[in-house]
């Protein structure tokens, strides 16, 4: 570690008397890169807020070269070389790349009045250096989400940064562009800036991290360097416990197919997909963003209609054409993004259970019945066990995990007979997780079958006994329940899904008659 | 590599809702010429440009607002609240000066726009329900403390009666005198230096960083107060000018007039392509919304229509622009997956 | 002590009005005395209030749906322009033995007028997705327009005096349109909080994605919102003729934004999901009140605008100040924009795939 270049002693912040951060000591090197680790609700993003001068610790100091840059706003923070590039990128969308980058330093400059000689000079400078060219006079808003994120990176240098922080910044990046990402700050390294990385990604932060500092429940737990740890100890610290999680094993003999899907494609999103699922089985969809899981989820939910191949159920061919039709086929999603697609957030968890269900509580008079309502709710909230019974609480007032029990319990109120859940344990903290995969197990041991779409191979491990691998909208690989009883299969899963290109190679020349499908 | 300053204005690319304005009005008034060639006069022109003057400073600071993310509907009574007191005050002073009527004008305008900033950022409120209340508020307000008597062309101070029929060129014909109104300058004045705030200064960026994305900007340490201040300060200031341009004009000074044609402006404003979303929007596309209300108004009668189908012509070519447009991000939506609305 | 706790912490929206209308009506009482509470002054308050009382139902549906009806008083308006132009004599003749059915037409094809300017809010709403605020900014506009080709700007007079008597009919001293419009409170109150379609109300308002989720055809549940709408611009059209005893286009003008104004002052939501009908029943109690009691001190009548916008701020700022009072924590406030510090981290939304572009995301509820 270099000349210390942010020492952060003692800080502290509550929020209306909840505390999110105690007395946090940390200190970060000159070129050095510090992965920051933690579970949501850790205090990784308060810290970050705090240091970029959004928040006031309520005790404590952030010290930049010596000197205090906390309680003085984001301007003050940026002076001394602080910047923070948001998950969310920050972006503006209607103003040009060149002015997205220049801004920032314009508007430190103090200038009043804008020059477009200056603006595009200072971002073909700062994209020089992160070493891209993109078109200057162009919308953001017309980028893909790697070029915004460089766009964010130019524009963060633009002010000599000191010390850069990332939030997040793979999460909605393919392969090749994370390659790149990583390149880039490895070369931002080498050139003497600090990085703060944030990401919930072992294998890139195993990759990059000189240290890895983890958070758990606003306290630190301590410094490591990457060899330190490994993914289960790294697992360990972020939540206290040891976790191993129950495999699910299938126990049904019947093998006729629940759900047959024969070439499915849609144009842009996924070509050729052919599977079967068999009640009792838990399917494992795994791939990396672009691989067209989730769209070919939003398929079979009606959601996004497919354009060529087809979806037998029992047997016989359906078209599945909205969520209704879905849902009189017996199929469920639980979507992936949960506040915005699963959640009515100011709403009482009663109206979230019985949303989807209405029509069996309405009653003779075709008005709803609330005593059924209401016994239905209290019924879900006890199954699913979340941790407030009061079904009157309004779910934006619930912590993920019991947000996420109440999406799930509204589906099962439903009994599917094929039940998708996307990317169900994001977010969520590890004792909910454990909950919900001994229901997502119980569900398939009576009968179900279930689709669990996930890129964290743990979750494929503990839950699924079949597994299909996506990459670019095409089937990669898929394995059976024998191979994931493979001792390294975790391993071997986690490499396949984190760089899906190499096994391409790999299978085209172990296969010669692999079909055309699965080559993309 | 030397520039003309003018370049981004004449090379800049015009949005497609600009386009499709410019079709309209080509295409509507080669109708209108056709049937009627007497449309096509200096007459018809000058008085397009009398009568639209005031509604064309009102829309620019409803342009304004709406970049920054904002909708305003209480600059209509701003207009009249800041107009009146002003004719109120040289009434009361006996100070009979027209220079002294825009000054007192826009101070008040300023100031009463002021107060909507800060009452939107103080509670994080919504805009629309803020103007609404601030605008009953004030104008309410003005009839308590001011009264609401009207003045007629010989009550009213003589300066503004004068300053409405002051021409800059006049024509005379066999069908009458024909005066290029002084408005004019004082229009192409306030576009101009809009345009220069809103495009060559960090504040007027800062207006649409702000809209594009206010969590961004403040993130940015953008002050959002002082951006949002100026925005509703220079929106009001506009209405304080129109306020004295529209009783000059109509050489009658009544309080109760003009309040009520708020959303008919805003309308204008968003045909010419500006978002209620934030961060977009132009002055040269509000111009051509204003230019499609004012045509309407004033050149049916060449049609053979008579000035009741304004609004229904309006309505129209404003429901169909927006269908297009909107109709077009759904489709794309639904390729992309997005589920934003129904 | 803790109930009312609870009462307020339950709705404080409500409470806060409910306190403000108590205390507006004990100083009125204590001031007017006789003269707030005669007969002839409740009487004129409960019919100047029902035609207006329609139309405020009518922008809270909007709202709860997060929308906004801009359209709904040039649609009673050109309702009311062919309702009377039924029974105005133009078309047909009117003699004595066809009168009652040329009446009950004529308040047939205003309702139908009214309906069908819903129907038009929303298919372009749900249908062609354009904003709420701007589909009805056209719709107003249109409506106006056919209003003026029809009577080229011209007043239409009744010519059948039963239906002008309508208006002014009392049983047991309360007039009948008064009596119509609780029972529109009464109907759509019950529906909102009974039946499957309120419950979709709600919901859409609240997150119409997540609906979509859930099953439901959010078309419908828009377009039979926007029908609703207006079945109750309809009835507010056919008071409106039989009180004036005619209709022209600019009647009533005013009303659009004191119905926006009193249903957000009934704590209606503009982003969406929550508001009640009681909520608004009392906020036009509140406003009726004031408003009579200026009529009766003889003040300057826009008077009125001061109190009414006044009141919006005054109780926009006061929910601002209950919300932050909560020994609990407050919720997070719902709506864009929000840059008061809320606790981070609390609700996680990281999703691995974003699918929504940032435009998407920010029409949430910037639409106002």
């Amino acid at each position: 570690m270099g000349n210390p270049i942010l020492i952060a002693e003692n800080l502290s912040i509550a929020f209306g008397g909840v505390t999110a951060l105690d007395s946090i000591n940390l200190s970060i090197g000159e070129g050095e890169i510090l992965c920051l680790a933690g579970e949501n609700g850790s205090g990784k993003s308060t810290f970050v807020k705090i240091v970029s001068g959004v928040y006031a610790p309520s005790a404590g100091s952030v010290a930049i070269d010596g000197g205090r840059v906390d309680s003085q706003g984001p301007r003050a923070a940026i002076s001394a070389g602080v910047q923070v590039i948001y998950q969310d990128l920050s972006l503006f969308d209607h103003l040009s790349v060149a002015e997205n980058i220049a801004m920032n330093r314009m508007m430190h400059d103090g200038s009043k009045l804008v020059k477009r000689s200056t603006m595009r000079t200072i971002a073909a400078e700062q994209l020089a250096r992160v070493g891209v060219e993109l078109p200057l006079d162009d919308r953001v808003s017309t980028l893909s989400v790697a070029n915004k994120q460089l766009v964010a990176i130019a524009r963060a240098l633009s002010m000599d940064a000191r010390i850069l922080f990332m939030d997040e910044p793979t999460t909605a990046l393919t392969t090749n562009e994370v390659k790149r990402l990583l390149k880039i700050v490895l070369e931002l390294k080498s050139r003497g800036l600090s990085i703060v990385f944030i990401s919930h990604k072992l294998d890139e932060v195993f990759a990059i991290a000189d240290r890895i500092t983890i958070f758990r429940d606003g306290h630190k737990v301590g410094d490591f360097t990457a060899a330190e740890l490994d993914e289960e100890s790294l697992s360990f610290h972020m939540t206290g416990r040891r976790v191993s999680y129950a495999r699910y094993h299938r126990q049904i003999d019947d093998e006729t197919p629940l759900l047959q899907v024969q070439g499915l494609g849609r144009t842009g999103n996924y070509q050729d997909v052919t599977f079967d699922l068999r009640n009792g089985d838990i399917l494992g969809l795994t791939g990396l963003l672009g691989a067209g899981r989730t769209e070919l989820a939003l398929s079979l939910f009606g959601l996004n209609a497919p354009d060529s191949g087809r979806i037998l159920i029992g047997g016989k061919p359906v078209s599945i054409r909205s969520p209704l039709q879905a849902m009189e086929h017996g199929i469920a999603l639980v979507p992936e993004d949960r506040k915005t697609q699963g959640l009515f957030g100011a709403q009482s968890i009663r109206n979230n259970v019985s949303s989807n269900v209405i029509d069996s509580l309405l009653g003779r008079t075709r008005l709803i019945d609330r005593k059924a309502e209401q016994a239905l709710a209290v019924a879900t909230v006890h199954e699913m066990n979340v941790n407030n019974k009061n079904v009157d609480t309004l779910v934006q007032n619930l912590s993920g995990g019991n947000q996420q029990k109440v999406v799930i319990g509204k589906w099962i109120a439903r009994h599917p007979t094929i039940f998708i859940l996307d990317s169900p344990t994001v977010g969520i903290d590890i004792g909910s997780k454990q909950e919900i995969y001994d229901r997502i197990h119980a569900l398939a041991a009576s009968g179900i079958g279930v689709i669990v779409i996930s890129d964290e191979p743990e979750e494929i491990i503990a839950n699924c006994n079949r597994v299909l691998v996506m990459h670019e909208g095409a089937v990669l690989d898929r394995f059976e329940e024998a191979d994931l009883r493979a001792p390294e299969f975790k391993d071997r899963l986690a490499t396949i899904i984190s760089d899906p290109e190499a096994h391409v190679k790999h299978a085209t020349a172990a296969l010669t008659t692999i079909t055309p499908g699965d080559q993309r | 590599m030397k520039t003309s300053p003018f370049r981004a204005v004449f090379n800049r690319r015009s949005t497609a809702m600009e386009k499709y304005l410019l079709a309209i009005i080509i295409g509507y008034i080669v109708i209108v010429a056709l049937k009627n060639p007497l449309f096509f006069s200096v007459e018809t022109l000058f008085d397009m440009l009398r009568s639209g003057s005031g509604v064309m400073i009102l829309a620019i600071g409803v342009l304004i607002v709406l970049v920054s993310g904002g909708i305003d509907v209480s600059f209509t009574a701003i207009a009249v609240v800041s107009g009146y007191t002003s004719v109120k005050l040289m009434l009361a002073l006996g100070i009979d000066n027209i220079l002294f009527a825009f000054m007192v004008s826009i101070v008040v305008g300023c100031l009463l726009g002021a107060i909507n900033a800060l009452i939107i950022y103080r509670f994080n409120l919504p805009t629309l329900i803020v103007t609404l209340g601030t605008a009953s508020a004030y104008h309410g307000l003005m009839a308590t403390v001011l009264g609401t008597k009207s003045f007629p062309t010989g009550a009213m101070p003589q300066s503004l009666v004068n300053f409405g029929s002051t021409d800059l060129i006049v024509i005379n014909s066999d069908t009458g005198r024909y005066g290029l109104t002084v408005f004019l300058p004082i229009v192409i004045a306030v576009l101009v230096l809009t345009w220069f705030i809103l495009y060559r200064t960090m504040l007027g960026r800062q207006v649409f960083a702000v809209g594009s994305n206010e969590e961004s900007a403040s993130r940015l340490g953008i002050n959002i107060f002082r951006t949002k201040l100026f925005v509703y300060a220079y929106s009001g200031a506009l209405s304080g000018l129109m306020g004295i341009i529209y009783f000059s004009e109509l050489k009658y000074v009544n309080p109760v007039s003009l309040v009520g044609t708020e959303l008919m402006i805003i309308a204008a404003v968003v045909i010419g392509g500006a978002k209620l979303t934030g961060g977009e929007g132009t002055i040269l596309g509000t111009i051509l919304g204003i230019v499609v209300v004012q045509l309407f108004q004033s050149t049916l009668v060449f049609l053979g229509l008579g000035s009741s189908w304004n609004d229904l012509f309006f309505g129209a070519v404003l429901l169909i622009s927006l269908g297009v447009m909107y109709y077009r991000q759904r489709i794309q939506d639904r390729k992309n997956l997005v589920f934003a609305t129904a | 002590m803790n109930s009312i706790a609870r009462l307020v912490a339950r709705d404080k929206n409500l409470s806060v009005l409910l306190v403000m209308t108590a205390v507006t009506l004990i100083v009125l009482i204590t001031l007017l005395g006789g003269r707030f509470l005669s007969a002839g002054n409740l009487q004129s308050m409960s019919s100047q209030v029902s035609e207006f009382g329609f139309l405020a139902l009518a922008m809270g549906l909007a709202m709860l749906t997060a929308g906004i009806d801009l359209s709904i008083v040039s649609a009673a308006v050109l309702s009311g322009i062919v309702g009377a132009t039924v029974m105005s004599g133009q078309l047909v003749p009117i003699t004595a033995s066809n009168s009652n059915t040329l009446m009950l037409v004529g308040i047939l094809a205003a309702l139908v007028t009214g309906m069908l300017c819903g129907l038009l809010n929303g298919l372009l709403i749900a249908k062609v997705s354009i904003p709420p605020i701007l589909a009805t900014l056209g719709t107003m506009i249109l409506f106006t327009g056919i209003g003026m080709v029809i009577t080229n700007g011209q007043s239409v007079p009744i010519a059948i005096s039963s239906y002008s008597a309508l208006g002014a009919a009392t049983v047991a001293n309360i007039p009948i349109i008064f009596l119509l419009m609780v029972a529109a409170f009464l109907v759509v109150g019950f529906m909102l909080r009974r039946t499957r379609f309120g419950r979709r109300i709600y919901l859409f308002g609240e997150n119409d994605v997540a609906l979509r989720f859930s099953g439901v055809r959010n078309d419908r549940v828009i377009i039979l919102t926007y029908v609703s709408i207006g079945l109750l611009v309809g009835l507010a059209a056919v008071i409106m003729v039989s009180r004036v005893n005619s209709a022209r286009v600019g009647f009533g003008e005013s009303y659009l934004l004191q119905a926006i104004l009193v249903v957000v002052l009934a704590g209606f939501n503009p982003y969406g999901g929550r508001g009640r009908v009681v909520s608004v029943a009392l906020g036009l109690i509140l406003l009726q009140s004031l408003q009579s009691a200026f009529t009766i001190l003889q003040f300057n009548p826009y008077v009125k605008n001061l109190i009414w916008g006044s009141m919006l701020l005054l109780v926009m700022v006061v929910n601002y100040y209950v919300a932050r009072w909560n020994p609990r924590g407050a919720a997070p406030a719902k709506g864009p924009g929000t840059t008061t510090v809320i606790p981070p981290e609390s609700a996680p939304s990281a999703a691995a795939e974003t699918h929504r572009s940032p435009d998407a995301v920010s029409t949430g509820g910037r639409a106002l």
